[in-house]
């Protein structure tokens, strides 16, 4: 009876809202991330968005991160937003798998900036040869360096594996420790092992890693971890660095006692908090490690995407191909000091990170997601925890390859 | 009515006309719910999620729910029977509303998470409700066998379980010095009271915090002996020790050891307070009696003091086995089971790989929770037999 009741004030309410205007619809959006540069760069475009679409009524949710990843499946399947931000990769693959993602492949055939300035990053968007979501930033990764330690060693930055190893002995001698890294946390130790495999076996070799087809005892992804531990033992990390997470980890960096730090780009803003200035730090891209090997980088990028169950899809469309343009999504990453991943959007070409990001990844020839978001969370977690014992006693390596074999073998089927 | 109050033989007689109405009310309730509820069995064990539960047919399931438990009352209190017998039956319906909420949040998941043990399934549903897992049987028990993490787990649970009951002796010593009566002993009383009263996660981190080897309180000790302070090459003073301070919480070797010496640092205190109320209640003829016959010190203690305070020991030994299996708010503050999985107990390795980050094998967690129910059981079974004695005894 109460339904009812409510449905017919509903209606009477939608038929004088007929009347006076044209019929107003609703857009629900969720978004996962407070941290004050990233959030006023969304309630930004969600308000432009509102200017160009004043007969949409729109809800903009905003949440924590981490919350975000566990809240999400009682979104999918309960109590769907008509937008929702997640990962692409393999990340999406199970809500894909189970149905709970919308199809927009017809989006990105149809809209403009989606089917022509996209294409690096469509592969990462697509499972079973359909598009899922819309990507509007990513980043780069890479070594961010004390360019003033490297300076006054006469250092220059690192081409080959050779010339780094060969910087590491000269900053040991002089008492620098050459990089910093906090493990606590796990991923960072990812990040070093995708670079390392990336550039000794090359993209595919290490997309059929994570995607389980190849096995973690094989030959090639032993010669990564050999390379790995010439790295530990030629470039040491910071000795305490299971203690310590990622931000932790900027302390030896700032005060000089490490020089180098394998590091996605938003780590910048942290180091100058940290008391460093723009013409102390550097970037390089990681080096080549085989010869000839075509360059491939980490890119993790953040997407948008339509839940199954959404109620008004076609506002959720417009909302989608509102984000892929470029004026948006130069806007939006100009003020979070990250990427666009539309080709044509524009960039910050003062700040010099963005703007060696932008010549990183776009002459890239194939662009990573990051071992967890690459690999299924299950395999991740075991990956990762396995990375870091082989970084804390590389005589483990044995161990930690034959329990990784058995984890895959498991997650995979 | 009336009949019943005038006529004594009649005073247990059926009432009819009320019972024939509460079990008509009773039939149709049952009847609308069954329609409205298919497949009970398999919303109960989870493999079908109704996802249109905030839906009004289920405030008009829940209606009908009450109504059908109000008819059923009203039915059975009208009943002959019950009249005969209503202090045996009275308790039961009293008890009977909780024991269907116990069923329905204690029993019941217990046999939903041993059930999903037998499965492969990532905690999704499809769009329709449907459950995505599949049955594979004792393939998760035979992976657990395999897994070197599980072993880890199960070892530090029992370190947990045999290095926690240090927290009860050490107790007892603290309440036997603090039971004096000097001038503020009441002040010092509550001050080593005070780690029971903070938070668990806050105790977490004030020792994740002494441990930690750059700035932590240990270090800064460390480095009064080992350390030195030098310029590093930016002209910036840095500290060279040799050798390095412990990272304790970053070593497998020690970081179980060093979360559970931040547990005993409350529990002990909670020992203290029970001993301290039991020390209360010691008969002062007794201990009398004993000075009497000459007994002092250690035999005063073992053979006067120690068995008054038999009850108090008993609940210091239980809060304290509960306490080293709730180990888990303290390892996911101090390590979240790390580094690389050496400090993880079974709860936390659950937890882990069922909900923790998206990892999603809630078949495997549902099996690694399947072997502690099982260990937990033994206990469990130990304290009932064992309160079962003692009302035998005080009976």
């Amino acid at each position: 009876m109460k339904c009812k009741l409510n449905f017919s004030i509903a209606s009477i309410a939608a038929a004088v809202l007929m009347s006076t205007s044209a019929m107003a619809s609703d857009l629900i959006i969720t978004f996962d991330d407070l941290n004050p540069d990233k959030k006023a760069a969304y309630d930004a475009a969600v308000e432009a968005f509102k200017k160009a679409n004043p007969d949409i009524n729109v809800t903009a949710n905003n949440g924590d991160r981490e919350a975000h990843k566990g809240s999400i499946r009682n979104a999918l399947q309960n109590d769907s937003p008509d937008v929702i931000t997640w990962y692409p990769g393999n990340r999406m693959g199970p809500f894909v798998d189970a149905g709970l993602f919308m199809d927009i492949s017809d989006l990105w055939a149809s809209d403009e900036s989606l089917s022509s300035n996209f294409n690096a990053i469509k592969p990462t968007m697509t499972r079973d040869g359909k598009q899922w979501g819309v990507p509007y930033s990513y980043y780069q990764w890479g070594v961010y360096y004390r360019k003033d330690i490297y300076d006054k060693l006469g250092l220059s930055e690192p081409k080959t594996w050779d010339e780094l190893l060969g910087n590491c002995d000269v900053m040991k001698e002089a008492g620098v420790t050459p990089f910093t890294i906090g493990t606590k946390f796990l991923w960072t130790a990812a990040g070093v092992f995708d670079y390392l495999n990336l550039r000794t076996n090359g993209y595919d070799v290490h997309n059929d890693l994570t995607a389980g087809k190849i096995k973690y005892t094989d030959d090639r992804i032993r010669a990564t971890f050999a390379n790995w531990e010439v790295m530990l033992d030629r470039c040491s990390f910071v000795s305490t660095h299971a203690t310590m997470s990622w931000q932790d980890a900027i302390a030896p960096f700032a005060n000089g006692d490490a020089a180098m730090y394998v590091m996605g780009n938003f780590s910048v803003g942290q180091y100058k908090d940290a008391g460093l200035k723009d013409e102390q730090i550097d970037f390089f891209q990681f080096p080549e490690i085989t010869a000839g090997l075509p360059r491939a980088e980490e890119a993790p990028a953040d997407a948008f995407f339509i839940p199954a169950k959404a109620k008004n899809v076609e506002n959720a469309k417009k909302f989608l191909s509102f984000v892929a343009s470029a004026e948006v999504q130069g806007e939006w990453n100009k003020s979070i000091g990250q990427l666009p991943p539309n080709a044509a959007a524009e960039i910050n070409t003062e700040d010099k990170f963005i703007v060696e990001g932008m010549e990183t990844l776009s002459t890239a020839a194939g662009l990573a997601q990051f071992y967890d978001r690459d690999a299924p969370a299950a395999m991740a977690k075991e990956g990762m925890q396995g990375f870091q014992r082989f970084m804390l006693d590389p005589s483990t390596l044995d161990e930690v390859l034959e329990n990784l074999d058995k984890v895959q073998a498991e997650v995979y089927k | 009515m009336i009949s019943t109050a005038t006529v004594p033989t009649d005073r247990f007689a059926t009432s009819t006309g009320r019972a024939i109405i509460a079990g008509v009310i009773l039939a149709l309730c049952l009847v609308a719910l069954s329609f409205i509820s298919t497949n009970l069995v398999q919303e109960l064990f989870g493999y079908s999620q109704n996802i249109k539960a905030r839906e009004p047919t289920f405030f008009i399931r829940m209606g009908l729910l009450i109504g059908a438990i109000a008819a059923a009352f009203v039915l059975i209190t009208s009943l002959s029977y019950y009249k005969r017998n209503k202090v045996a039956v009275a308790p039961w319906m009293f008890l009977s509303i909780g024991l269907v909420f116990f069923m329905i949040y204690v029993i019941v998941p217990i046999f939903q998470s041993i059930s999903y043990s037998f499965t492969r399934w990532n905690g999704l549903y499809d769009i329709n409700g449907i459950w995505t897992g599949e049955w594979v049987g004792l393939n998760n028990y035979k992976l657990l066998l395999n897994d070197p993490n599980f072993y880890t787990s199960l070892w530090n649970n029992l370190l947990w379980l045999l290095l926690f009951m240090l927290a009860v002796p050490i107790g007892l010593f603290i309440a036997l010095f603090l039971n004096q009566t000097v001038r503020g002993i009441r002040i010092y009383k509550s001050l080593f009271f005070f780690p029971f009263v903070i938070s668990q996660v806050v105790v977490g981190l004030i020792f994740t915090w002494a441990y930690n080897p750059e700035f932590g309180l240990l270090s800064e000790v460390w480095s009064w002996f080992f350390c030195e302070t030098k310029t590093n090459i930016m002209g910036n003073l840095t500290r060279v020790c040799s050798p390095e301070p412990p990272s304790i919480l970053g070593d497998e070797t020690m970081a179980t050891y060093g979360i559970i010496a931040a547990g005993l640092w409350p529990q002990i205190a909670y020992c203290m307070i029970l001993y301290l109320t039991g020390l209360n209640n010691i008969s002062s003829d007794q201990i009398e009696a004993g000075r009497l016959d000459g007994a002092k010190g250690w035999k005063m203690l073992r053979h006067v003091v120690l068995p008054q305070l038999k009850p108090a020991t008993f609940i210091a030994i239980v809060v304290t086995v509960i306490g080293a299996l709730r180990s888990f708010d303290m390892i996911a503050t101090m390590t979240q089971g790390g580094p690389y999985g050496s400090s993880n107990v079974l709860a936390y390795y659950m937890y882990d790989q069922a909900v923790g980050e998206g990892v999603g094998r809630y078949g495997y967690g549902s099996a690694i929770a399947t072997v502690l129910f099982l260990i937990m059981l033994v206990y469990i079974s130990y304290f009932l037999w064992r309160m079962y004695q003692d009302e035998l005894e005080a009976r």
